[in-house]
């Protein structure tokens, strides 16, 4: 009965990955398609992962191996050109002229990262070493050594939380979520490799809101003397030497302070990718203030669209970390299975000395 | 939310200036009398934002909200879209009304602005006029301000300028006609008001103070003098 | 370059222009409002009004607080009211506060008003004039961008040292009021303005950037009317200095009346205090305004352009840049007459 049920998953990151495998466990039959030639999303650009820096590689592998299923057909490098919507089936209209007759469609578009050329007063793109989050996990991907433009070890590294979040003035007013352990993770990181450094984090709020967060950030202090002032840094300039000049005040001591530093790494925030608005546009979808898909309202329908047979999961619905993301994954599974009419075993009627009671007796 | 927040509350500037402020600390960061100064644009917004009255009266009574430079550097960059500078002159227009202006002084200095700029507006239709920037009281201006000083018809009509006379041209002369309309608009719009509230005040507090108030004029005003000079050197870091 | 300037382009209109002087500017930089005017009039044949009706628009007296709002705004009003009764729709102030003035009571009348009705009632009560709210409103200086191509076709004399042919290193300092309050009324945004950036490249030059580049020049209103105060903008401006000296820049310029003084005085003052000098040789670093910065590269005689009125000598830069002058004309009147001169400071010699 499932076997003639087929869903399309537009986005073959980890949310997108995790309900093909969950479906295809139930024998629903999955097209997952992805503009990219490799599945995995962002996490084929993540080297170490909060709050344990267990290997991206590593899980990127194993949810690989749960999809070696023949349920599932993976399409890598195409778009969606057109979706139409008949009573009995949703036709989706593939760039590489493939038409797919589906009966749930799941939207898994992901996220794409700040630009952080838009915060004109960082001079990302006009200073060197002013570096992205995504970029310094790319090096550390990569296991390239951490050096200024003129190939130097940098002695101080500043990492500058909530670039493009936070922020009336970019139009992004929501909080990205996962920059902060980000910012600890990655600034122990940059410890590990250049013991001799200083790294400062510049940060509004601690937002350390995970399993094990709280603890990596005492970890950042303790063990490895990463020095965290409270305040939102206002500019970069470039002095003489090509170092980076930064102003912020440190709020908990009010006083305002100005800082050279050889290295700056700005934690951008998350943004609906393209596809996701590209899906927005193309289905009349909600959005939420951020701009992201809005999910059904209530906790107890976040993965239903405004667009019946639309399911939505991931980053695409708004910031999220790797955790929040299978989880999500997993709901919006089960959800679209409830909704293709998942058989459910019939009750057996239950007999007086099986019965349990809840009465006070 | 007390009394005082409610007056504040009525300048549209509080309003524009000020929707929610989270201690990111951005606007001291870049503030030019934050590193010069005891000030702390940040939290002048935190503490109107607890709408608490006796720290708002604090705050108009002292040295603190007249430090800033209007600058607006703050505005450019706060995530929150709040501008500290507007706030900043909501509470200075608070104090000027209640009359607690005097209390500081750098808000007695308030006297001195009036006599000079203040008047100017009326009297020439100036805000600065050669005739005014007396080298004696401004020695920044240097030995070329003097020479001008002691020439300005010759120097501004070198320029095409035409000085103090009818018809267009720089440093004209702004006819009758036009002061009196500014009279006017000062009269009918509180601007006369707040001339006469800087006075009174003044005036009061130049007893207080046991000093010679003359009531107009500047260097022949004791008052005057000591309000345009007075610093205690206790203002900065 | 940064190019994002492109995306921070505002209208500005092409031609009939009424004009609104600066206090600051008719007191220390004469000679700038002329040739505004004559660049405007004779070099670029276009149709500006200089009106004598206009008075300040007491933006001063606003930003330090004994002007209230309701008066500045008044007074505003009466300005577009001249406008209007002219027959104008594209008003163009000179000083960079009035700009920032004029700019912020558009959008409070636009956000509120309420308050519009109340200009116009005071208006009517005290003077019985009406006024329409001006079509475009811009800066000088944005004029002077608006047409620096077509200066730079007319130029005589370019933005490079005629000696060795290099660019010349300049410094531009853009007012505060000019975009920091409202960045999208400011050509190029607050971050990176390219109003003088864009002239100096027009015309030959490289602009230098360095830390401090956006820092206040210190003016603070009351920080400077009052002679307690005067610590404050000394510091600022020094601070600038300290910045941009070792880039070596060969002149400032500003587009704010206010800003080309202080750059320009406080120079004197830290050289006086302190026998701290900026620029080389001991001779400091020219300030120049856009106007002046314009008239040079069209060939008007400094000393028609005012130059004499500088504290730090701009010879050093007219040599550099091949403009001919005659010292001895320096301190003349209209007729020729001798007017004296200044005495020499005790450092910042020429």
């Amino acid at each position: 009965m499932n076997q003639s049920k087929q869903v399309v998953i537009i986005g073959a990151g980890p949310a997108g990955m995790e309900v093909a495998a969950v479906l295809s466990d139930h024998r629903y039959r999955v097209t997952l398609l992805d503009k990219e030639l490799q599945m995995g999303g962002k996490l084929n650009q993540w080297a170490h992962l909060f709050p344990d820096f267990s290997d991206a590689d590593e899980l990127r592998h194993a949810m690989l191996q749960r999809l070696n299923k023949p349920e599932i057909h993976f399409v890598p490098q195409v778009t969606v050109e057109q979706i139409s919507f008949s009573s009995e089936k949703i036709r989706v209209q593939l760039s590489d002229g493939q038409l797919v007759n589906a009966d749930a469609l799941m939207v898994t578009t992901g996220f794409q990262v700040f630009n952080a050329a838009r915060k004109e007063e960082y001079g990302y793109g006009l200073y060197q070493n002013v570096i992205t989050s995504a970029e310094l996990e790319t090096l550390f991907r990569e296991s390239r050594t951490i050096r200024t433009s003129n190939g130097r070890k940098p002695g101080r590294i500043a990492l500058v939380h909530c670039i493009g979040s936070r922020d009336e003035k970019c139009g992004n007013t929501y909080c990205s979520r996962v920059c902060c352990i980000t910012a600890v993770k990655q600034a122990i990181e940059i410890k590990k490799r250049l013991p001799q450094s200083e790294v400062f984090c510049f940060y509004i709020d601690m937002r350390m809101f995970g399993h094990g967060f709280e603890e990596l950030y005492r970890e950042a202090q303790e063990k490895w003397n990463i020095t965290f002032i409270r305040g939102r840094v206002s500019e970069a300039a470039r002095n003489q030497d090509g170092l980076l000049q930064i102003k912020a005040e440190d709020t908990l001591t009010g006083r305002p302070l100005k800082m050279n530093t050889d290295l700056m790494v700005l934690m951008v925030g998350m943004e609906p990718s393209d596809g996701t608005r590209q899906m927005q546009w193309m289905l009349n979808l909600k959005q939420t203030f951020g701009g992201f898909i809005q999910s059904e309202t209530g906790l107890l329908n976040g993965n239903a669209t405004n667009h019946a047979g639309v399911f939505v999961a991931g980053s695409c619905k708004g910031p999220m970390s790797l955790s929040d993301t299978l989880t999500d994954a997993r709901s919006a599974a089960l959800e679209v299975m409830k909704y293709l009419g998942h058989s459910i075993p019939e009750r057996q009627q239950a007999s007086a000395e099986n019965e349990i009671s809840f009465d006070n007796r | 939310m007390g009394k005082l927040y409610d007056e504040l509350r009525k300048d549209f500037r509080l309003e524009e200036g000020l929707k929610a402020c989270m201690n990111c600390g951005i606007c001291t960061a870049i503030c030019p009398a934050a590193e010069f100064y005891h000030y702390d644009p940040r939290t002048i917004c935190d503490t109107v934002q607890t709408h608490d009255d006796e720290k708002i009266e604090e705050l108009l009574k002292s040295e603190t909200i007249w430090y800033c430079g209007q600058c607006m550097s703050c505005k450019t960059r706060c995530p929150r879209g709040n501008t500290p500078a507007m706030v900043i002159m909501a509470l200075r227009r608070l104090s000027q009304e209640k009359g607690w202006f005097t209390q500081s002084e750098k808000g007695r200095q308030q006297l001195a602005i009036k006599r000079t700029v203040g008047e100017n507006i009326l009297r020439l239709g100036y805000c600065v006029h050669p005739e005014t920037v007396i080298p004696e009281v401004h020695p920044e201006q240097g030995p070329v301000w003097e020479w001008i000083f002691s020439h300005t018809p010759e120097v501004i009509n070198r320029l095409g300028g035409n000085y103090k006379k009818d018809g267009p041209g720089i440093l004209r002369n702004i006819t009758e006609e036009s002061l009196l309309e500014l009279e006017a608009i000062f009269q009918v719009s509180g601007g006369t008001n707040l001339y006469r509230r800087i006075e009174n005040h003044s005036r009061r507090k130049a007893k207080e103070m046991n000093i010679s108030f003359i009531g107009k004029g500047t260097s022949n005003d004791p008052y005057f003098v000591h309000v345009y000079t007075e610093n205690s050197g206790n203002h900065s870091r | 370059m940064n190019n994002n300037w492109k995306n921070y382009q505002k209208d500005i209109s092409n031609d009939h222009y009424y004009y609104a002087r600066s206090c600051i500017r008719q007191n220390f930089f004469p000679g700038s409002e002329t040739a505004f005017l004559n660049i405007l009039q004779k070099d670029l044949q276009r149709d500006i009004f200089d009106d004598p009706k206009h008075t300040t628009c007491t933006g001063i007296g606003y930003h330090s607080d004994i002007v209230p709002f309701e008066t500045t705004m008044t007074v505003i009003a009466r300005q577009f009211a001249l406008m209007t009764e002219a027959g104008y729709s594209n008003f163009v102030p000179s000083c960079v506060t009035s700009f920032g003035l004029y700019s912020e009571i558009l959008e409070t009348w636009e956000h509120h008003p309420e308050i519009e009705a109340q200009a116009r009632d005071y208006l009517w009560k005290a003077t019985r004039r009406e006024f329409k709210i001006p079509e475009n409103l811009v800066h000088t200086s944005d004029l002077i961008f608006h047409f620096r191509e077509e200066i730079a076709r007319k130029a005589k004399f370019r933005l490079v040292n005629a000696e060795t042919g290099r660019p010349l290193q300049v410094v531009e300092h853009i007012g505060c009021h000019y975009a920091k309050i409202f960045p999208s009324r400011g050509v190029g945004g607050a971050e990176f303005p390219y109003v003088l950036a864009g002239m100096i490249e027009s015309w030959g030059g490289e602009v230098v950037d360095y830390p401090e580049r956006r820092h206040c020049c210190g003016f603070g209103f009351r920080q400077y009317l009052v002679m307690a105060n005067r610590g404050y903008p000394v510091a600022n401006s020094r601070k600038k200095l300290e910045s941009m000296q070792p880039y070596q820049p060969d002149f400032i310029v500003t587009n704010c009346p206010g800003c080309s003084m202080f750059l320009d005085r406080w120079q004197y003052v830290i050289a006086e205090q302190e026998g701290v000098t900026y620029g080389e040789k001991g001779m400091g670093i020219p300030v120049l305004t856009y106007e002046e910065m314009a008239g040079l590269v069209l060939g008007y005689q400094p000393w028609d352009l005012g130059m004499q009125t500088h504290q730090v000598a701009v010879e050093p830069l007219l040599r550099k840049m091949g403009i001919p002058f005659r010292e001895e004309e320096k301190y003349l009147d209209r007729n020729g007459k001798s007017i004296s001169c200044p005495e020499k400071p005790s450092f910042l010699i020429a």
